[in-house]
């Protein structure tokens, strides 16, 4: 029995260690112990997708999961996203469509698709509507994140 | 932020020990959490220890027969599962059920075997702790009177895993570890008539895996919902032929799925009709949700070959 | 080393691209108040009311203090002055006094040093309620028998306001009709659900000060209630809008948050931060007003709308928030797009024990909007006449004044029809498509902020305060809120446009009441309008002086002059200032008027002009100008199920000009997403006994992305005389005619009337039955 514990993982490809309650969820753990506070929080039970990160590389709603639970695991934060300094293909679209107005759920929306551009790179149109299906947008009505994760795919696929 | 509520954790890596920690007195299992985790956030659930199934390997093994029957690990995610060649193309029903459960996220963090023990839900239970506070709880949890049907005999929280129906029809079973040994039960056989209970667990018991046997016979599957995301079931409609006829299974309406037979194709959504009465357990009008009972039985079966 | 081909400054105007701020809102690097930490933080959960309406009897907190890593609490009774936006309906307290008047009102508020303490102590909380008749209902509202909810009104009732307001000759209007049409609509309530929930952080400076981070749309309000309810001066409080995760209206409100962060700041001395949990968002609700209405109108045979009479009962809940002002919206902007010349409205806005209503996105126009659009599309289909060209036959002309009194100037609701009508083709395809498949008009108007201010004063609505730094940096200094709608580009946008910068050249710094100079606030698409103009008057004094003093060091004519010439990119100093001949740097140019005339440091300040208006109580809704929309729905309804699916929607909007196309349409999508929401799934509803039935995204049915229709925008330059180089609004006005547009493309797949949204599958198959026994549709 542990109620509190010593977790090691890897966090954006570098070690990361706490000290934090066995009921710490990972979202805590990345927000407020190693205050990588991209990963935001929407609705507390797993409904909107804010939170979504990647552990060993699958999407994973970080508000319902157990920090204990990615012991020794590789997890991935928006803050891990981008390549030397510079936004990934995605965020790039993001930003050029405005695709992030308030901004709040696009960290969760840039993990979901950075997990489907790597694993499917030739997804359809249904893949990418099937696969953000697992994030909330308030503001946009999607149109302009559609547009970004299209234009996003086709820059990945051709590189300029 | 709503904080979870504070427990110990264990994450055995052998079978024998999870079946032991299992038994301890204030423990949980947790699988995914998609579904404890809320629960616990809204205080439903407050066990002192959680353990988790995720790291013992006989729970995370695919055995594939060779003639196409699965043994399915119980902490396999639903996502995994869904796109398993075998799945797909020798059990594209039970594809479809994987697929429709919430979010592409949530089924690869789900898996199987805490799908096969989703709690019961309503929307008097599925709820906040102050919300449940303000309506003086429920017969499931901290109350004394069941909101759904207050002269009923007990509680009709729904059974709502949307893969239970579709492995009814396959004929599923569920295999436990026991500190005495295996025990199967059919998945059909897993939750008891009254709400309150949950899936049938022996005291003690691990869902290890979940074996289908070979196919035998085409199955449909549908999940009426107001969202194509997000959702659970309004209603969930298995089918599929018999040697005797047709038959169905209907979820999402009562803590046990519900089979109903027919005679005949054409007598099906007549009988479910006349089988099932949807209650007051969704936010959605049950009244609406009975006139459904016809229409999606009749779109499944058209979704079957002839 | 290589010398890049120096390239002019694009003209920022009208283009499509990135927000100035876009990279810190794609990389997860913007900071909201839940991202803020400082040294000795604690956290604090509040106590809520299990009772909708009951006297507060006695509060038992001992167990809960006694729980370690319990810091401090306050109940309701050290927060007792009255609060609230509006200065004549001031009645809530950040935790409620003596007694409670909805489920889920906050009782207690409880620091502790962690969040899971404090929900922890809030449970051990017990309070002893008396029950009161709870009041949950517009005819229990009505009752003059039944309890009041509030005393502190001069003449006790729960009636929060009543107008009535009465243009040209309404029965001479419908006695000259040639079809006369009436009926009753329900318009549901429905709430914002902002991802980010509603979050406050404050903190006691060491001089004593107070310094609140709060999630706001409305820095200024806030930080006025904040100040009065703490007893503060307003000087001695600074309010802080740090990133804010969308508001749609619902963070207009000071909030329980704001005040018991900063009160329990003070009370133990250490920063505290309260971030509220999803179920919280939905009890602060401040959503639309649940709104009965009924209308009448009448049609000359040719298809003019001869009159209207109209009478709406919002259920407000239990606080005003902005419901005075609903209560005028409700009426105020029914007659326009249209010429209107009789016209009379009647409405109500009424206090409930459910949470508080308040301005939700197209705020107390959407309701009245749905009711005017779908009898227009009546009366059209009784008098055999095209939906659109009968609404176009009545439009208003551009300047003009409506009925009420509006001043109308730059009009382009025809250009907005003739758009939606061609893409869609809906003149051809309507009535063409078969059992389950239509097509449906509606068009709307909104105002671009409010003439008069909210509290009574003289002084400008906006102020913007710009400084040019000898580097060349230009910063621009606002009130405003950009709560992602995207005002901080507009600030820069049209700012780069007048010194021939980039955008991303300028920095805004917004939101701060000690570093920025006063803005209303976001709310009633005042921002661009106002901020926009601002900001203009800030610059355009800034421009003409280096103007002078480069055509001094170039001898040439000032006129000449012109901004944001080719620059050598290696040099670093931005573009150039100068003649075709002649120029320098934009680093020198800022220097020699720095020289010339002294520290390039302006302010400007937007106020409205003083419009006369032929009618006395016309005060709350008169707008500078007004934006227009029309829009076209294509829609599938599955008659066997009843579910409706919006494939398409076909926007034009009329915003005036286009400050940044990106941003322009991304708002139209966004009213458009929020509008089919409210037309299919979205409603906050009440158990009968007042306990709200859905707060959390699983079962408040917001959007997927499987639900939001493909958005065809059509963005409509009308060019409007006062608005900062031609703009209006776009935020809010075209979410006015998505429900109507849908309604009227149910009718035309499945000749069924509804009446009341959300179109449910199961109203939807009521309906459909209705038809298929031979009733009305």
């Amino acid at each position: 029995m542990s109620n509190e514990l010593v977790l090691h993982l890897v966090v954006n490809g570098e070690p990361a260690r706490a000290l934090v309650p066995a009921s710490r969820t990972l979202l805590e753990l990345l927000r407020e112990d190693l205050g990588l506070t991209g990963t935001k929080h929407g609705c507390d039970v797993g409904d909107c997708g804010a939170c979504t990160v990647l552990v060993n590389g699958l999407p994973r709603l970080a508000c319902i999961t157990v920090a204990a639970d990615c012991a020794g695991e590789h997890v991935d934060t928006i803050e891990g996203v981008a390549v030397g300094g510079q936004p990934s293909a995605i965020q790039a679209a993001f930003d050029h469509h405005v695709a992030a107005q308030c901004g709040y759920c696009t960290p969760g929306f840039v993990m979901t698709l950075t997990h489907l551009f790597t694993e499917e790179p030739e997804a359809d149109e249904a893949s990418l509507r099937h696969a953000l299906g697992s994030n909330i947008c308030r503001c946009t009505g999607y149109v302009k994140i559609l547009a970004a994760a299209r234009d996003a795919q086709a820059r990945m696929r051709n590189p300029a | 932020m709503l904080p979870l509520p504070r427990f110990s954790w264990e994450a055995p890596d052998r079978l024998p020990d999870l079946v032991r920690l299992a038994a301890e007195p204030g423990a949980r299992l947790v699988a995914g959490g998609t579904d404890l985790l809320p629960s616990m956030k809204h205080r439903i659930f407050r066990p002192g220890t959680l353990v988790s199934t995720r790291r013992v390997p006989e729970l995370r093994t695919l055995r594939v027969g060779a003639d196409h029957s699965l043994s399915l690990g119980a902490a396999l995610s639903l996502r995994e599962l869904a796109r398993h060649a075998e799945v797909r193309t020798h059990f594209p029903s039970l594809a479809l059920a994987l697929g429709s459960v919430a979010t592409p996220t949530i089924q690869g963090m789900a898996t199987l075997g805490g799908n096969l023990m989703l709690d019961t839900r309503c929307m008097y239970y599925n709820q906040p702790s102050g919300w449940r506070a303000a309506l003086g709880g429920c017969l499931k949890c901290e109350g004394t009177l069941c909101h759904v049907a207050p002269r009923g005999a007990g509680c009709y929280a729904a059974h709502s895993a949307d893969t239970v129906p579709v492995l009814m029809l396959l004929g599923a079973t569920a295999v436990f570890a026991t500190p005495n040994g295996e025990l199967p039960i059919a998945v059909g056989e897993l939750y008891p008539e009254d709400g309150r209970e949950g899936p049938r667990c022996p005291p003690g018991a691990v869902l290890v895996r979940v074996e289908v046997p070979a196919p035998q016979r085409a199955v449909a599957f549908r999940k009426l919902r107001q969202r194509a995301a997000i959702d659970y079931g309004l209603l969930l409609t298995a089918v599929a032929p018999t040697p005797e006829g047709w038959e169905a299974v209907i979820s999402a309406v009562a803590p046990q799925p519900i089979r109903v037979a027919a005679p005949t194709r054409e007598a099906l959504a007549d009988a479910v009709h006349k089988a099932v009465q949807p209650l007051p357990t969704h936010q959605q009008a049950s009244t609406w949700r009975k006139r459904m009972l016809r229409v999606e039985v009749a779109r499944a079966l058209a979704s079957l070959p002839a | 080393m290589s010398v890049r081909q120096p390239t002019p400054v694009p003209d920022p105007i009208g283009s499509y691209g990135a927000k100035i701020d876009g990279r810190e809102r794609i990389s997860g690097a913007a900071l909201f108040v839940a991202d803020l930490k400082l040294p000795r933080m604690v956290h604090a959960k509040f106590v809520r009311s299990t009772r909708a309406h009951a006297r507060i009897v006695r509060i038992h907190l001992d167990a809960a203090l006694a729980i370690p890593g319990v810091v401090g609490h306050c109940v309701g009774e050290e927060l007792p002055r009255r609060y609230g936006v509006i200065p004549v309906a001031q009645d809530e307290t950040a935790l409620a006094v003596g007694k409670v008047r909805y489920i889920g009102e906050p009782v207690v508020c409880i620091a502790a040093l962690d969040p899971e303490t404090a929900h922890r102590a809030c449970e051990a909380v017990r309070v002893e309620y008396e029950d009161i008749e709870a009041i949950l209902t517009i005819e229990a509202a009505l009752d003059p028998a039944r309890p009041t909810i509030h005393e502190y009104a001069r003449k006790p009732s729960n009636i929060l306001r009543r107008v009535h307001q009465n243009y040209g000759n309404v029965d001479a209007g419908f006695a000259e009709a040639a079809v006369v049409l009436e009926e009753n609509f329900d318009y549901p309530g429905s709430t914002h659900v902002a991802l980010e929930s509603h979050a406050a952080l404050a903190r006691v400076e060491p001089d004593g000060k107070l310094t609140l981070w709060s999630s706001t749309q409305n820095p200024h309000y806030v930080h006025r209630d904040v100040a009065r309810v703490l007893g503060l001066r307003d000087q001695d409080v600074r309010l802080i809008k740090p990133a804010v995760g969308a508001g749609y209206g619902g963070k207009c409100d000071p909030f329980c948050s704001d005040i018991c962060a900063s009160h329990l700041a003070r009370k133990l001395g250490r920063p505290v931060r309260i971030v509220l949990e999803r179920e919280e968002v939905f009890l602060a609700h401040r959503g639309r007003h649940p709104t009965r209405m009924w209308l009448k109108m009448g049609f000359s045979a040719e298809g003019r709308i001869t009159a209207v009479d109209f009478k709406a009962w919002a259920d407000g809940g239990a606080y005003a928030s902005y419901g005075v002002v609903t209560s005028y919206y409700l009426g105020v902007f029914m007659p326009l797009p249209y010429q209107l010349e009789n016209y009379r409205f009647e409405s109500h806005r009424l206090y409930t024990n459910k949470p508080p209503c308040g301005p939700k996105r197209g705020h107390g126009a959407i309701q009245p909007r749905f009711a005017l659009e779908v009898l227009l599309d009546r009366a059209a289909g009784r008098l055999g006449l095209d939906p659109a060209a009968m609404r176009r036959d009545n439009c208003v002309e551009a300047n003009s004044e409506t009925c009420n009194g509006l001043r109308v100037t730059s009009v382009g609701i025809q250009a907005c029809i003739d758009a939606v009508v061609q893409a869609s083709g809906y003149t051809e395809r309507r009535g063409k498509l078969g059992p389950g498949r239509g097509l449906g008009i509606a068009t709307s108007a909104y105002m671009c902020g409010a003439l008069h201010p909210i509290y009574q004063n003289e002084m400008p609505h906006s102020t913007v305060q710009i400084k040019i730094d000898r580097s060349g940096e230009v910063v621009v200094y606002s009130g405003t809120a950009d709560v992602g709608q995207g005002s901080n580009h507009m600030l820069a946008g049209l700012v780069a446009h007048r010194l021939g910068l980039h955008p991303a050249d300028i920095r805004v710094l917004e939101g701060d009441t000690s570093l920025t100079p006063v803005d209303l606030g976001s709310y009633s698409s005042r921002v661009t309008f106002m901020a926009g103009n601002a900001a203009l008057l800030a610059v355009n004094p800034l421009r003409e002086r280096i103007v002078a003093a480069v055509a001094e060091k170039l001898g040439c004519d000032p006129a000449e002059v012109s901004f944001g010439r080719p620059g050598h990119a290696d040099r670093g100093d931005g573009p150039r200032v100068g003649t075709d001949t002649s120029d320098v740097s934009w680093v020198d140019a800022v220097w020699l008027a720095e020289e010339k005339s002294g520290p390039l440091v302006n302010a400007g300040g937007y106020t409205p002009p003083k419009i006369g208006s032929r009618f006395r109580r016309q005060s709350v809704g008169p707008s500078p100008a007004y934006s227009f929309t029309a829009q076209v729905a294509e829609v599938v309804v599955d008659e066997e199920t009843g579910m409706v699916a919006v494939e398409r929607i076909w926007v034009a909007h009329d915003c005036g000009r286009v400050l940044n196309l990106a941003v322009v349409e991304g708002q139209i999508e966004g009213c458009v997403y929020m509008g089919v929401g409210e037309a299919l799934c979205e409603e906050q509803r009440y158990l009968p006994g007042g306990l709200i039935r859905a707060p959390s995204i699983l079962e408040y049915k917001l959007p997927t992305v499987h639900e939001s229709p493909e958005v065809t925008v059509f963005a409509i330059e009308s060019h409007d005389p006062e608005g900062p180089l031609g703009a209006k609004e776009a935020g809010e006005g075209p979410q006015l005619s998505t429900v109507p547009a849908i309604a009227n493309a149910i009718f035309d797949a499945s000749g069924v009337w509804l009446h009341q949204p959300p179109f449910t599958p199961e109203r939807v198959l009521r309906a459909l039955d209705a038809r298929a026994r031979g009733g009305p549709p």
